[in-house]
C-alpha cells in the first residue's frame, strides 16, 4: 500500500470521527442548555473550551453568545476545527484515495458535504441546526457501515480503524476534562442541583448513556461514570477500548513494532486509574497527559508508515 | 411532451435520430415514441434527477479561470444519441484499421523511417511535429504498439458522411464520463433498456486492465498503476475512477522513484515496491525532468531511462504524440495504404496543408469559409472557424498563415450533424461529435459507441467541455435482435 494513500485514509478516518463527535457534542449540549438556568459554569462557551479554541474565538468575537459560537464551531471557514472544515478534509482525503475505498463511501461523503454546505446558512435557527446535526451523525454512521460491510480487511482498513480509534480517544479525553468541573469542591449550588442531568449529558455526548445504565442499574455516580468511560472493556467508546483497538489494528501493519510499545504504555496508564488514586482534581492533568501521549503516538505512526526512510530498503 | 417536440426541426442539418421533422429513423423510433409520450412534468423531473445524480456522485470536471478553479458538475443531456449496429460495425472496423496504421507509422518513424525513405511523407513534416521525441529512437514497445489508448473524434457532415476529425493519441480523456453517462441513463430511463437492445459499455475497465497487463508479457502478475498529475488536473475524477474500476494503483509523481538498478519503485508502507506497468495521464513534456522539462514537478526523474531499459512499460509510450498532429493527420489515409495495403474505411475531413503553396493560396482566398487549425493544439484552442468569426479575427489568422504556413492546416467548415437536446424547457437540435476509445495491446478493442459531446449553445460547433460543451449517452442499437424478439 502506498504511504501517501495510507496517510490519506488514516486522516480521512480521523476527520470523519471528528465530524461525528463535533455534531454529537453540539447536539447534546444544546439539549442540555435548554434544561439549565442561565449564568452557570456550564454554558455555550463550554463548547469552545472543549476544543481548546478560546483564543481563536476571542480574536473574532467579543461576546460569548449562541449565534457566534455556533457559527464559529460549525461554519467558520477560517477556524481550522470548524465542522465544515473537517468535513471538507474528509472529502478531499476520500477524493484522493478513491482507488482503495468502496465506491459508495465517496458518494455518501460527497452527498453529505453538499448537504451541509447548502444548510449552513440556516444554522442560526436552533430547530434546523439540531436536525442537521442529527443528519450528519446518521450519515457518518452510514459511512462507517459501508466501510465495515464492503471493505476487505486490508491495510487501508487497518489505517482507517487506527485513525478512528485514536481520534475517538482524543475526543473522549477532552470531554472527560469537563468532569473536573462537575466534581470540583467549589462548584456552584446551581450546578450541584443539576448534577444528575449533567452526568447524563456527559454520557450522551459519548453515546454511552444506555450502555452505562445497563452496566450500573442507572445509578449516576460521578466516580462510576468516570471509571466506566476510562476503563470499561466492553464499551466501544471508553478510553481503554479505543486505545486497545488502536493496537489491534497497528499490529496487522508491516514493519517495526516500537509504535506498539507506546500504545501499550498508554493502555497501562488507563488501566492504572482508580477513583482512590486519582481524585477529581487530578483528572484534568491526566487527560492533558493522555492527549500528549496520543499525539506522540500519531507522530510515530506518521514517521513509521507515511514518511519512512526509503533509502534503507 | 408533445408540445416540447412540436416545433422540433433539424432543418437542413443531418439529424442523428430523425429523417426530417416528425420522422424518426427506424432505430430511434421507439426511443422517440417513448420520449414524446412522456408528460412534460415527468420529463423535467427526470432531467432534475440526472443533475442531482451527477452532483451527488461527485462526477465533476475542473475549470481553470482567473476567479480560481471550480469543480463543475459534468454537463449531461439526458436524451441519448443512437447509432444502428450495422453502421457501427463498419465504423469499428475503420477505427481498428486506422489505429493499426498509426501504430505502425510511429514504430517506423522511431526505427527505419521507411515511410520517409520511400517518399510517402516528407521528413520535415514528421520532425516538425511537437510530439516527436528523438529520445525514443530505436525503441520497440510491447507488440510494436505505441498508442495503447486512443480517443478519436468522429463527426458527420450535412449528408451524414462520417469523418475522422482528430486522432487523440497523447492522453485522451472522457471514457469515465462515457461510463458514468450510461449509469445515469440506466437510473433515469430504466424502461428504455427493456424496449431496445443497447450494447453495454461497462466492459471498458476490464479491457483496459487486460491491455495494460499484456504490455509485460514476461510477467504473470505485473504491478500496474495510473500516474496522475494530481487533484488539480481537470480530469482527476477520471483518473481516480479508472484506477478504482480497473484495479490500478493511483499514483502521483512524488510516490515514485527510479532506483540505481533502473527499476521504477513506489513508496509503500513496506518500503519500496517495484511498478511494472504505468498508465500515465501526464504529457511527455512533464514525465521525466531529467529528459524533458526540467521544471516538471509532476513526473519521475529517470523514468525514461527505466523505460528504455525495458524495466517498466508506459502507456501510451513516450513519443507516440508524434502522430497526434494536424499536419500528419492529413497523411493518415496514405499511411493506411502504405502499411496495410488497404483502402481507408473511414474518411479524413478534406484538408489543405498550408505548407503547400497551392493549398495556401486556396486557403487565403477562401479564409472566411474555412476552419483553420494550428498543427499542435488540442481542446479547440487556437483555431479559426471562419463563418463564425469577425472580419478582424479572419485577418489575424491571415497574418498567422502567411508568417508560419507550415504550422497550419485548413478544412471546410462542416455543418456537423445535430441530435435532439434538452435546452431551456424545450427540445432543440444541437451539434454533436463522437469520441470512441480504442485500446491496442496484443489485440485491438473499440468501445461500443463512445462519448457523444454536444455543443449546448445554439449554432455553436464547439463541443469541448472546457468551453461549454455537454455530453450524451451513446447507444449502439441492434435492430435485428429487436425484430426477432417481437415475433
Amino acid at each position: 500500500m502506498l504511504s501517501r494513500v495510507a496517510e490519506r485514509v488514516y486522516w480521512l478516518a480521523r476527520y470523519l470521527e471528528r465530524v461525528e463527535n463535533t455534531a454529537r457534542l453540539i447536539n447534546v449540549h444544546t439539549a442540555l442548555l435548554m434544561d439549565l438556568p442561565e449564568h452557570m459554569e456550564v454554558n455555550w462557551f463550554t463548547l469552545v473550551t472543549i476544543f481548546d479554541a478560546e483564543q481563536l474565538y476571542y480574536a473574532k468575537h467579543p461576546r460569548e453568545n449562541e449565534y457566534d459560537i455556533m457559527h464559529f464551531l460549525l461554519s467558520d471557514p477560517s477556524y481550522g476545527g470548524s465542522l465544515i472544515n473537517n468535513l471538507s478534509a474528509v472529502r478531499e482525503n476520500a477524493r484522493t484515495s478513491l482507488d482503495v475505498l468502496p465506491e459508495e463511501v465517496w458518494e455518501q461523503v460527497n452527498e453529505l458535504h453538499l448537504l451541509v454546505k447548502s444548510e449552513l446558512s440556516s444554522i442560526g435557527n436552533r430547530r434546523r441546526r439540531q436536525k442537521l446535526l442529527l443528519t450528519i451523525m446518521e450519515s457518518c454512521q452510514c459511512i462507517w457501515g459501508m466501510i465495515a460491510n464492503h471493505m476487505s480487511r486490508n491495510y487501508a482498513y487497518d489505517f482507517l480503524q487506527a485513525g478512528k480509534h485514536l481520534e475517538r480517544a482524543d475526543m473522549t479525553s477532552r470531554i472527560l476534562e469537563l468532569a473536573t468541573l462537575l466534581m470540583s469542591d467549589n462548584r456552584s449550588d446551581a450546578l450541584r442541583q443539576h448534577e444528575g442531568i449533567l452526568w447524563a449529558t456527559l454520557l450522551r455526548v459519548l453515546n454511552a448513556q444506555q450502555m452505562y445504565i445497563q452496566a450500573h442499574n442507572s445509578s449516576l455516580k460521578g466516580e462510576k461514570v468516570l471509571t466506566f468511560l476510562i476503563q470499561d472493556k466492553a464499551f466501544p467508546r471508553s478510553l481503554s477500548f479505543s486505545v486497545n483497538s488502536i493496537g489491534n489494528y497497528l499490529e496487522y501493519l508491516p514493519g517495526e513494532k516500537q509504535v506498539l510499545e507506546q500504545q501499550i504504555e498508554i493502555l497501562t496508564r488507563l488501566q492504572d486509574y482508580s477513583a482512590e488514586k486519582n481524585p477529581p482534581e487530578t483528572i484534568r492533568l491526566m487527560m492533558d497527559e493522555l492527549q500528549i501521549l496520543l499525539n506522540r503516538l500519531n507522530t510515530s505512526i506518521t514517521s513509521n508508515w507515511f514518511y519512512p526512510d526509503y533509502s534503507v530498503s | 411532451m408533445k408540445d416540447i417536440w412540436k416545433d422540433y426541426d433539424p432543418g437542413s442539418f443531418f439529424d442523428e435520430l430523425m429523417f426530417a421533422k416528425h420522422q424518426p429513423r427506424a432505430f430511434s423510433f421507439k426511443l422517440l415514441e417513448y420520449l414524446r409520450c412522456m408528460e412534460k412534468e415527468a420529463f423535467t423531473q427526470r432531467v432534475k434527477e440526472s443533475e442531482v445524480e451527477m452532483l451527488e456522485r461527485g462526477i465533476t470536471f475542473t475549470i481553470y479561470s482567473d476567479a480560481g478553479n471550480i469543480d463543475r458538475a459534468w454537463p449531461f443531456d439526458i436524451i441519448p444519441r443512437a447509432i444502428p449496429k450495422g453502421e457501427w460495425e463498419r465504423t469499428e472496423k475503420g477505427l481498428k484499421q486506422r489505429i493499426r496504421a498509426l501504430n505502425q507509422f510511429i514504430q517506423d518513424i522511431y526505427n527505419e523511417a521507411n515511410i520517409i525513405n520511400d517518399g510517402i511523407m516528407p521528413a520535415d513534416v514528421v520532425y516538425q511535429s511537437k510530439g516527436y521525441r528523438k529520445e525514443c529512437h530505436g525503441m520497440t514497445p510491447a507488440h510494436g504498439v505505441w498508442a495503447n489508448i486512443c480517443g478519436s473524434d468522429l463527426v458527420r457532415d450535412h449528408e451524414g458522411t462520417l469523418y475522422v476529425l482528430e486522432d487523440n493519441l497523447r492522453v485522451p480523456s472522457g471514457v469515465a464520463y462515457m461510463l458514468e453517462n450510461r449509469k445515469t441513463t440506466k437510473r433515469v430511463f430504466p424502461e428504455l433498456f427493456k424496449l431496445l437492445n443497447i450494447s453495454p459499455v461497462d466492459a471498458y475497465p476490464e479491457h483496459l486492465a487486460e491491455m495494460l497487463a499484456s504490455l509485460r508479457p514476461d510477467l504473470s502478475n505485473p504491478t500496474m498503476a495510473l500516474l496522475t498529475p494530481g487533484i488539480y488536473n481537470s480530469a482527476y475524477f477520471e483518473h481516480a475512477f479508472l484506477a478504482q474500476q480497473a484495479g490500478l494503483i493511483l499514483l502521483e509523481g512524488a510516490d515514485l522513484l527510479v532506483g540505481d538498478d533502473d527499476y521504477v519503485y513506489m513508496k509503500t508502507i513496506h518500503g519500496l515496491e517495484r511498478v511494472d506497468v504505468i498508465y500515465r495521464r501526464i504529457d511527455d513534456d512533464f514525465i521525466d525532468p531529467e529528459v524533458f522539462r526540467p521544471d516538471s514537478m509532476l513526473g519521475v526523474p529517470g523514468i525514461m531511462r527505466s523505460w528504455r531499459a525495458g524495466k517498466v512499460a508506459i502507456a501510451n509510450a513516450p513519443g507516440c504524440g508524434v502522430a497526434d498532429d494536424k499536419v500528419i493527420y492529413a497523411y493518415v489515409p496514405d499511411m493506411i495504404r502504405y502499411y496495410l495495403n488497404e483502402e481507408p474505411i473511414l474518411s479524413n475531413v478534406p484538408t489543405w496543408l498550408c505548407r503547400n503553396d497551392e493549398d495556401l493560396q486556396h486557403v487565403l482566398q477562401h479564409l472566411p469559409e474555412l476552419v483553420v487549425k494550428p498543427a499542435n493544439e488540442s481542446g479547440g484552442y487556437g483555431m479559426l472557424v471562419g463563418p463564425h468569426s469577425s472580419a478582424e479575427k479572419v485577418e489575424e489568422f491571415r497574418d498567422l498563415l502567411i508568417n508560419d504556413p507550415k504550422n497550419y492546416i485548413a478544412q471546410p467548415t462542416l455543418s456537423l450533424s445535430v441530435s435532439p437536446t434538452c435546452c431551456d424547457e424545450t427540445i432543440a437540435p444541437r451539434h454533436v461529435d463522437l469520441r470512441p476509445f480504442i485500446l491496442s495491446g496484443d489485440d485491438v478493442y473499440v468501445t461500443p459507441g463512445g462519448l457523444t459531446r454536444v455543443a449546448m449553445v445554439k449554432g455553436s460547433l464547439v463541443v469541448n467541455s472546457s468551453q461549454g460543451g455537454g455530453s450524451k449517452d451513446t447507444w449502439i442499437v441492434d435492430e435485428s435482435r429487436q425484430l426477432v424478439e417481437e415475433d
